[in-house]
């Protein structure tokens, strides 16, 4: 049967509804960034899985390796891009998410808006929570 | 409860979409047989002088978006510095019990001993990158991960004297200025921006020469990126106290 032949693009599918399950549901932060990390990675494998040959080698060309066995080399290389760029988004967000703990004291979303309702008062514990 | 249903309606539409594409693995699959794949894989040896399909890609077919990520990685630092601040010059801050992770000496011991190797392995992964998996972006990236380690394990202060900020601070740039130079010796050698390595265009640069520029360019990469991650890393870490003067 072809879904179940297709298990990876099944895996990748799965890894995406988790990522975007954490973070839609999760309060904290820093659930939600490793959530999008997860979303990331499963586009990742998705893409990856695309150039795959079944029974092929890897794209390097030594000892007279035969090219038409060869899997897909172009979603490799442009994974590469697509994972440094992640890494970038995760490095920037990381340092919004350093900055607003400093200012706020938690990375509970419900209680970084209800800050923002009333005043900032509650910046003053800041430290409190773990 | 809400949110459940609908990742669940959402799954089961992509299990769908699954269900209707091509099976996995065809070499008949629209992706896979494509001639501009055919003309990687059957001519990405001798046009780029570099064994390994991906690197060549990466380098040279496609070095333009290679130079965009190298730009990203140095954007994405500076930005954090942005956001977070730079430390001064000769200057670290950092309350030294905090910036480090309680640990027993058992796990302090085997960090000590297998970072130097993680390092090395990363300098073949590297300096191998054209020939084998791997590349300047993946060195980069181990080197990161082996600071991340140690700098958890030992602290900012120490961690912040094996790595001097001043090679750190010239080093963060090398990615991009060693592709942006090499890049431009296509222009000199009579090409196009970028074109070092092909045989019809720039036709009097010897093959080990283009090899040699190749391992050139990864290194900057690897470079770059390892300093632009132990960059960010310091930069996340430090606490606003000034503790300590280093040299």
């Amino acid at each position: 049967m072809r879904l179940f032949h297709n298990y990876h693009y099944i895996a990748s599918m799965l890894l995406f509804c988790i990522g975007l399950y954490t973070v839609i549901v999760r309060r904290n932060i820093i659930k939600k960034l490793i959530g999008l990390n997860i979303m990331e990675t499963s586009v990742f494998l998705f893409l990856i899985s695309l150039g795959y040959l079944d029974g092929g080698i890897a794209p390097i060309g030594i000892g007279g390796a035969d090219p038409s066995r060869m899997v897909n080399p172009l979603p490799q290389a442009l994974i590469l891009t697509g994972i440094v760029v992640a890494v970038s988004v995760t490095a920037l967000a990381l340092a919004l998410v350093i900055l607003l703990y400093r200012q706020y004291g938690t990375l509970d979303v419900d209680r970084l808006f209800r800050d923002e309702e009333t005043g900032g008062e509650e910046g003053e514990e800041k430290g409190e929570t773990a | 409860m809400i949110s459940l249903v609908f990742i669940a309606a959402l799954f089961a539409l992509l299990l769908y979409v699954v269900a209707n594409m091509p099976p996995m693995g065809d070499p008949d699959n629209p992706t896979n047989s494509s001639e501009v794949i055919e003309r990687y894989l059957e001519k990405g040896g001798e046009e780029t002088h570099a064994d390994n399909v991906v690197t060549g890609i990466i380098i040279n077919y496609r070095g333009y978006d290679t130079m965009g990520e190298v730009t990203v990685i140095f954007c994405a630092l500076a930005a954090v510095l942005a956001v977070l601040g730079r430390e001064r010059r000769g200057r670290i801050y950092a309350y030294v019990d905090r910036s480090r992770v309680p640990s027993s000496v058992i796990v302090r011991t085997m960090v000590a001993l297998l970072v130097p190797f993680i390092i090395l392995f990363s300098v073949y992964t590297i300096l191998h990158g054209e020939i084998s998996p791997g590349g300047g972006f993946q060195g980069g990236a181990i080197v990161g991960g082996s600071m991340i380690v140690f700098t958890t394990i030992f602290g900012l202060l120490e961690s912040s004297q094996r790595i001097p900020q001043r090679l750190r601070f010239p080093l963060e740039g090398s990615a991009v200025i060693t592709f942006f130079a090499v890049g431009a010796l296509g222009l000199a050698g009579g090409g196009n921006f970028l074109t070092f390595a092909w045989p019809e265009i720039a036709g009097n640069l010897q093959p080990s020469l283009v090899v040699w520029l190749t391992v050139l360019v990864e290194t900057g990469i690897g470079l770059g990126g390892a300093m632009v991650l132990i960059s960010i890393l310091f930069s996340m870490i430090r606490e606003e106290e000034e503790i300590a003067v280093v040299p």
